[in-house]
C-alpha cells in the first residue's frame, strides 16, 4: 500500500470541519413547528417519572420483602444485568424469557400473601412500562423516556431474579 | 487526535450558554432560537455526515431541534447541552433512516455529498469526504461519532443501540476501509 507520510488518517480526520451551513434557512420551519405544537409540560413529564419511580420502589419492596423472609441467599452464576447493552438485545430477551418461566414456576412455592405482593409489584412495573411506552409513541424523540422505558425492563428482570434467587432449591445451593 | 478531542470537549463545556439554556428550559422561544443559531452548524454537520445527503441532513436538523424543544423541559443538566442535543440528532437520523429504509436503499449513497463540504473549513480533502460517505452505514456512523465528533465509545454505542465492542470493531473497520480507499498506511 502506498504511504503518504504527511497525510495520516488521524490528521485528515482532525482537519475535517465539524460544522457546516445548510443551504436553506431552517429556523422558520422550526419556529412554525414549535409554535403549533406545545412543548411537553413539566407536569406530564413528572407523571411519567413518577410511574417509573413507583416501578423502582415496587422492585425494591419485593427484594426487601424476600430478604426479610430469611430465605438463604445463594451465589448464582447468573448473567449480570450490565452485560446487556440494550433491552431489545436478543440475548436479553432470551434470558428474560427463561427467567420469567422459572419465576412463574417458583412463584407457586411462596405463601399466598407473599405471592400477591410480588404480583402487585410486577403489575405496577408493567403499568409504568406501558405508560412510558405510550408517552414514547407521542414523543418518539425523547431520550429520557427511552432510558426510562429501558429501566422498567431491568426492574422486571430484577424482580424475577429476586424471586428465583430467594426460592432456589436447597440441593443446587453452593 | 485524542488530545484534540479532549480540548474540544473542554472548550464546549466552557462555551455552554447556561443562562440561555435556562431561559429555553423555561419556555423562552427567543432563547431557544439563540441556541439554534449557536448549535445548528454543528448539528447540521453531524447530520450531514451521518446521512451523506444534504436535504436529508437539513430535514433531520429541523426535526432534531423541534424534538429538542419538546423535550427541553426535561433537560436536567446531567450532561452537556451539546451532548444532549447530539443524542437527539443521532436518534432523529436513525429513526428517519429506519422509516425511509427502502428509499435510502435505492438512492445513490453519494448523491448528496457536498461539493464544497464546508464553507468555513477551508479546503477539506474531498476524497476523504467521499470515502466517508461510501462507508457502510454502521462503520460510517461510528466513525462520524467517535472518530470525528469525539464521542466516547460508550456514548456512541448507547446512541446507536449497539454493543460497545461492536462500536470499537466498527471504528476499526471504518479506519481500515478509509486507509485502503485513500491509500494510506494504517497502523
Amino acid at each position: 500500500m502506498m504511504e503518504r507520510p504527511h497525510n495520516s488518517l488521524d490528521r485528515l480526520l482532525d482537519e475535517l470541519p465539524r460544522e457546516a451551513t445548510p443551504q436553506r434557512n431552517l429556523w422558520p420551519g422550526i419556529a412554525a413547528a414549535i409554535g403549533n405544537k406545545p412543548r411537553r409540560s413539566r407536569s406530564w413529564f413528572m407523571a411519567v417519572a413518577s410511574a417509573a419511580a413507583a416501578a423502582c420502589l415496587a422492585t425494591l419492596f419485593t427484594w426487601a420483602f424476600l430478604q426479610r423472609n430469611s430465605v438463604p441467599r445463594v451465589i448464582q452464576a447468573a448473567t449480570a444485568q450490565g452485560a446487556f447493552d440494550e433491552p431489545r438485545d436478543p440475548k436479553f430477551v432470551l434470558a428474560r424469557n427463561s427467567l420469567e418461566k422459572t419465576y412463574t414456576e417458583r412463584l407457586a412455592l411462596l405463601k399466598p400473601e407473599t405471592r400477591a405482593k410480588i404480583q402487585a409489584s410486577l403489575a405496577e412495573i408493567r403499568k409504568a412500562h406501558e405508560d412510558i411506552r405510550q408517552a414514547l409513541i407521542a414523543d418518539p424523540q425523547s431520550v429520557a423516556l427511552e432510558q426510562m422505558l429501558q429501566s422498567t425492563w431491568h426492574d422486571e428482570f430484577d424482580l424475577y431474579e429476586s424471586v428465583v434467587q430467594a426460592t432456589q432449591p436447597p440441593l443446587s445451593r453452593i | 487526535m485524542i488530545h484534540g478531542q479532549i480540548r474540544s470537549f473542554d472548550a464546549q463545556a466552557s462555551d455552554e450558554p447556561t443562562a440561555t439554556i435556562s431561559a429555553a428550559v423555561n419556555g423562552n422561544v427567543a432563547a431557544f432560537e439563540r441556541l439554534y443559531r449557536q448549535y445548528a452548524p454543528r448539528i447540521y454537520g453531524l447530520c450531514l455526515r451521518l446521512t451523506g445527503q444534504r436535504e436529508a441532513a437539513e430535514d433531520c436538523t429541523q426535526e432534531a431541534f423541534v424534538a429538542a424543544w419538546r423535550a427541553i423541559g426535561g433537560f436536567e443538566r446531567r450532561s452537556l447541552f451539546s451532548s444532549w442535543l447530539h443524542r437527539i440528532a443521532v436518534h432523529t437520523v436513525l429513526s428517519r433512516r429506519r422509516g425511509l429504509r427502502n428509499q435510502y436503499e435505492v438512492a445513490e449513497p453519494k448523491s448528496g455529498l457536498p461539493d464544497h463540504p464546508d464553507p468555513a473549513g477551508g479546503a477539506p480533502p474531498l476524497d476523504l469526504e467521499k470515502a466517508i460517505a461510501a462507508l457502510p452505514d454502521g462503520a460510517r456512523h461510528v466513525l462520524v461519532l467517535v472518530g470525528i465528533y469525539g464521542h466516547s465509545h460508550a456514548d456512541a454505542a448507547a446512541s446507536l443501540g449497539i454493543a460497545e465492542g461492536t462500536c470499537k470493531a466498527q471504528l476499526h473497520r471504518a479506519r481500515q476501509l478509509l486507509a485502503a480507499s485513500l491509500q494510506l498506511e494504517e497502523s
